[in-house]
């Protein structure tokens, strides 16, 4: 990132700054699998090879680093000899390359087992925010989700997700029918933390009440300050050629720019007379 | 032509050495105002439940049974017991030990330490009083195993100088002291002071999460431009464990 010479001539043309976020074009996709189905042991099996093996409800796996491409997930009984009599699946599921994703094993709205699988956002997050994800994975109508004793996110139905970007801090969080107020989840403390996208998973079922939420951490999303001010008057300001010394190529250019912007201002002056 | 060149008094003493910065890309203080606390950022549009009726993945387009184990070499799938598994809590708060007290030897630097996060403008914050300094409570606490540990201060007051004025002077292995909240105090040594182009701060280097763990201190340098009511530069003081 960082480099000394020992000249004044320093120029260099790096463009880091455009040439980091881009990935690599074989980067490993990311694949975590949540189990969010109640009262169910299972096996998880991808491209026919037992994954996990007697995978327990409100459990979460991985992430597994996949090359890019496309994978059929199955779930079986647990101890199931083969993946040929699944439970739920098989499904075939495309992954990208860098891609981040979590397969979820949950009921449908009616109460179905079936999967799922979400994208998870792991792009920067602006400095000094979290990010709070809440996908609806249960056996359950339309819900809000209320902090605080008012709805932040409204009418979310099973298998959406809704994303908000917080400030850190922890939230008191109820989920409830879509339009009222009456927990149905909750309160549950929320964490949200900066630099991470959490990812909460309301999962089970609303008529055997064993609705309940899990919790997924995408950490290390942080995003730096843009800049540090330090100053208010001027009172320390350096003149002369002391502290540029070592800029001189870079700084020759600055002040050429800065006089063709002040050339440019005379002109936009004098067009509007 | 966009590079940062930057003053380096190195450990080793002497000269001008030019240190090329990779400018990463967040000079700009151009965001506009924060995300509104609990507005909705993105909508339910994400969500992409996959294909999810069965039978549509009887067989491969080969004839092959997508059930059928592949041989083992080619595999691409890791070993169950290399799979990391656990409850789906949410993640224990970590909990920082922040940094109180200031002191710079040699210098009329010995301030208290605030807790410090985002202001305006995606800006660090800066306590306003003169003998403050704001420790960045978002990244690494001084004494943390890995990463930068940032304090910043004003460089000047609306009508003298404050004490991290100072900073642009410090000489090589000048001692700093770090003392923090039920915790013992921690010392430091100068390694490096830069002046860097506020056009070209390298805010990932300065707030750097992980690697080594040192401590920067930030103030303000360089020239005071009228019409940006801002200095030109930041001076950045480096500092390793004693």
């Amino acid at each position: 990132m960082r480099k000394s010479i020992y000249t004044v001539s320093a120029l260099g043309f790096l463009a880091l700054g455009a040439a980091a976020p881009a990935q690599a074009a074989d980067q490993e996709a990311q694949l975590s699998v949540l189990h969010g189905v109640p009262d169910l042991t299972v096996d998880v099996w991808v491209n026919g090879e037992r994954t996990l093996d007697d995978f327990v409800p409100g459990e979460l796996a991985g992430p597994l680093a996949l090359p890019a491409g496309e994978y059929t997930l199955a779930i079986t009984a647990a101890d199931a000899e083969n993946a040929d009599d699944p439970a739920i699946g098989p499904v075939d599921v495309q992954l990208e390359s860098g891609g981040n994703y979590t397969a979820v094993a949950n009921l449908d709205a009616e109460g179905n087992p079936t999967a799922n699988l979400f994208t998870n956002d792991v792009s920067a997050i602006d400095a000094g925010k979290g990010k709070l994800t809440v996908r609806h994975t249960a056996a359950a109508p339309a819900v809000d989700v209320l902090a605080g004793g008012s709805a932040v996110i409204e009418g979310l139905s099973n298998p959406d997700e809704q994303t908000l970007t917080l400030d850190p801090g922890t939230i008191s969080a109820t989920v409830a029918a879509a339009g009222t107020t009456e927990p149905v989840i909750g309160p549950a403390d929320v964490p949200v933390t900066e630099g991470t996208h959490t990812i909460v998973y309301a999962w089970g079922s609303l008529d055997d009440g064993n609705l309940a939420v899990a919790v997924q951490n995408i950490e290390g999303l942080h995003s730096a300050p843009g800049a540090v001010p330090g100053g208010r008057s001027g009172a320390a300001a350096e003149t002369g050629p002391d502290y540029t010394s070592a800029a001189v190529a870079g700084g020759a250019v600055l002040l050429l720019l800065g006089a063709g912007a002040a050339a440019r201002r005379k002109l936009a002056i004098r067009a509007t007379k | 032509m966009p590079n940062t060149t930057t003053t380096t008094v190195a450990r080793a003493g002497l000269l001008l050495s030019a240190v090329l910065v990779a400018a990463a890309g967040c000079a700009a203080p151009s965001q506009p105002a924060e995300g509104i606390m609990l507005a909705p950022a993105a909508s339910d549009a994400a969500a992409t439940p996959s294909a999810q009726s069965p039978g549509d993945t009887g067989t491969q387009p080969d004839g092959r049974d997508p059930n059928q184990a592949p041989t083992s070499e080619t595999s691409v799938i890791p070993d169950p017991a290399a799979i990391p598994v656990h409850r789906a809590l949410p993640a224990a708060a970590s909990e920082k030990t922040p940094p109180t007290r200031l002191v710079v030897a040699g210098t009329s630097i010995d301030v208290s330490v605030v807790a410090v996060g985002i202001g305006a403008g995606n800006e660090m914050e800066i306590p306003d009083s003169v003998d403050r300094a704001g420790w960045y409570r978002h990244g690494p606490a001084p004494g943390d195993d890995a990463g930068t540990a940032v304090i910043a201060a004003h460089v000047d007051t609306l009508s003298g100088l404050a004490p991290f004025s100072e900073l642009r002077q410090l000489r090589p292995d000048t001692q700093i002291t770090v003392e923090r909240a039920d915790a013992e105090t921690l010392t430091y040594r100068v390694s490096e002071v830069e002046l860097m182009d506020k056009d070209q701060f390298d805010a990932a280097a300065v707030f750097r999460r992980g690697g080594k763990p040192q401590l920067k201190l930030v103030t303000c340098g360089g020239e005071w431009l009228d019409g940006r009511q801002d200095y030109s530069h930041n001076v950045v003081v480096t500092a390793v464990p004693d």
